[in-house]
């Protein structure tokens, strides 16, 4: 598979402050790749450097082998990039439907604009039954599948995820995983930061950990952890716990 | 003492009226900026001057004045948001900082205002019709910025509400950097809010010009009610001010009546949107704000 993101040996932060350093990652299209770490690890920080959220003190972010680098967060969308935030991840005080139209902000065209808001109620039915209400009323579940039917609006080729499954009880958890899992099935690129180590390298192909805003380990999402007791520097677990949050 | 309740309710809806149309942009406009204009004030005075130009010294009719103060302001309006409030917040600026350059920034036009034309209050000439229905007194002016206030009440609804640009000056206001991950372009959905904004007050500018007179304090004359008004409808709010400023109207005419039968000046009825401000402030700081969540 073609890489579809090559981030090279990125220091990112905020105003003055470093806080991820010399970091390299890449994602081929149409897999799952997870990023994980412990607080303050600098994960959400290197996701939102892409973006032009944080500020990229140094290296290169080539998307589709273009170099986007340094990218206004607004032009990110249009080449295909989407983003759900860990928090404040819809517009509260728009109904469903309105939330699910700004996804689709930059695109033309109201027919096929509506088309997709209807293949996002095919994916997420929950949505559709209170697409008029304010997504400011949602449950937490529901509140995270709006956020990412609305960054799928935008019909993206990668898309990253930032904590998606933080403050989810288990039942929200699970459906929110199979339908990651649906999404790159789509063949849609994903990169998810999670805590929630077990949970996310099982529907990953690939895996890097991050501990104090450096990459540590990289690999297959299911040999990560394998072979030293890595689990135990970089993650705190004692090399028999089972690898959850 | 008979008080003539008719005429004090249409009173109260030429007052709130006037203080809709003036606070729906400073509301707008701190909704997506963060900060309260002061120049606001300044932006009324500009329209009143614009107006009277078109108006009076040009002869150009009421309808262009309206057209023409509305542009002009509002393209002052996105002129100094350009040159001065943006390059402040890159630079990180605190809502303070903001703060402090509107009020230089309402110093300069107030005092480039009083240059170009003059400090001495001058009128329009227009003859407004008036009439009595019942024991009202009514003044056509009167019944233009009543109509005006409405028909912009609902232009401004169906903006926010219909229009794609409206959905994105809310969703930028509410949650900017979603905004901005959505490919919503959030400096120009603050431009073009600081043009409708500063463009509205200066159609408050002109109403409150023709009802009074037109001189460079104008605007800062009604500027502290319409700051109530922005803050009892909680700030960022353009519902919220809709009712803030029928409940400001209504409560700065029946404390009229009061200070009246007190036998206090009426001058003081200026201290009663002041006390609104204070005791929402301290009580209800959010305002009306969770009556109308969607903006």
């Amino acid at each position: 598979m073609d890489p579809i993101l090559v981030a090279e040996n990125i220091n990112a932060g905020y105003g003055e402050a470093i806080i991820v350093q010399g970091v390299s990652m890449q994602v081929s299209e149409g897999e799952i790749v997870a990023i994980i770490g412990p607080n303050g690890s600098g994960k959400s920080t290197l996701i939102k450097s892409f973006l032009g959220f944080a500020k990229l003190f140094d290296g290169k972010i080539f998307y589709q082998g273009k170099n986007i680098s340094g990218i206004a967060s607004d032009r990110a969308v249009s080449l295909g990039i989407g983003y759900v935030p860990q928090i404040d991840n819809v517009f509260s005080n728009l109904t469903i439907a309105e939330n699910l139209d700004m996804g689709a902000y930059h695109q033309r065209g109201k027919a096929s604009i509506k088309a997709r808001i209807a293949e996002m109620y095919d994916m997420f039915p929950e949505l559709e039954v209170r697409k008029k209400g304010l997504a400011g009323n949602l449950s937490g579940g529901e509140r995270q599948m709006l956020a990412v039917a609305r960054a799928l609006m935008a019909q993206p080729k990668l898309l990253f995820l930032d904590e998606p499954l933080a403050s989810l009880s288990p039942k929200p958890a699970t459906v929110m995983l199979s339908k990651m899992e649906n999404i790159r099935q789509s063949g849609i690129a994903i990169v998810i930061v999670e805590q929630n180590v077990q949970k996310v390298l099982s529907i990953s192909n690939r895996g890097y950990a991050l501990a104090n805003g450096t990459c540590v380990l990289e690999g297959d999402a299911s040999s990560l952890f394998d072979g030293d007791n890595a689990r135990q520097r970089y993650l705190g677990l004692d090399s028999h716990d089972p690898i959850s949050d | 003492m008979m008080i003539n309740w008719p005429q004090v309710l249409f009173n109260s809806a030429i007052t709130g009226s006037l203080y809709l149309i003036g606070a729906v942009g400073l509301t707008l406009t701190y909704g997506l900026s963060k900060f309260p204009n002061f120049a606001h004030a300044e932006f009324i005075t500009l329209g009143a001057f614009i107006g009277y130009l078109v108006a009076e010294q040009l002869g150009l009719g009421w309808p262009l004045a309206l057209l023409i103060a509305f542009l002009v302001s509002g393209t002052v309006g996105v002129l100094c948001y350009r040159g001065i409030f943006q390059p402040l917040a890159k630079r990180g600026s605190s809502i303070i900082h903001l703060m402090v350059a509107s009020i230089a920034l309402g110093f300069i036009l107030r005092h480039s205002i009083g240059a170009i034309w003059t400090w001495k209050p001058v009128y329009f000439s227009a003859a407004w019709t008036s009439f009595d229905v019942g024991s009202m007194r009514i003044s056509s002016l009167w019944l233009w910025l009543i109509v005006t206030a409405i028909s912009l009440s609902f232009a401004i609804h169906f903006l926010l509400m219909k229009t794609r640009i409206g959905k994105a000056i809310r969703a930028s206001a509410s949650n900017p950097e979603l905004a901005l991950a959505s490919g919503i372009n959030v400096n120009r959905v603050i431009l073009i809010t600081w043009f409708i904004g500063t463009g509205l007050a200066a159609i408050a500018g002109i109403f409150r010009g023709a009802d009074t007179q037109i001189w460079p304090m104008t605007g800062w004359d009604i500027i502290l009610p319409i700051f109530a008004v922005a803050i009892l409808g909680g700030i960022g709010n353009f519902y919220g001010a809709i009712a803030a400023a029928f409940i400001i109207g209504l409560a700065e005419n029946v404390g009229v009546v009061g200070l009246i039968a007190l036998g206090l000046s009426t001058t003081y009825r200026i201290g009663i949107a002041f006390l609104i401000l204070i005791i929402t402030l301290i009580v209800k700081p959010e305002g009306l704000a969770m009556l109308f969540r969607r903006f």
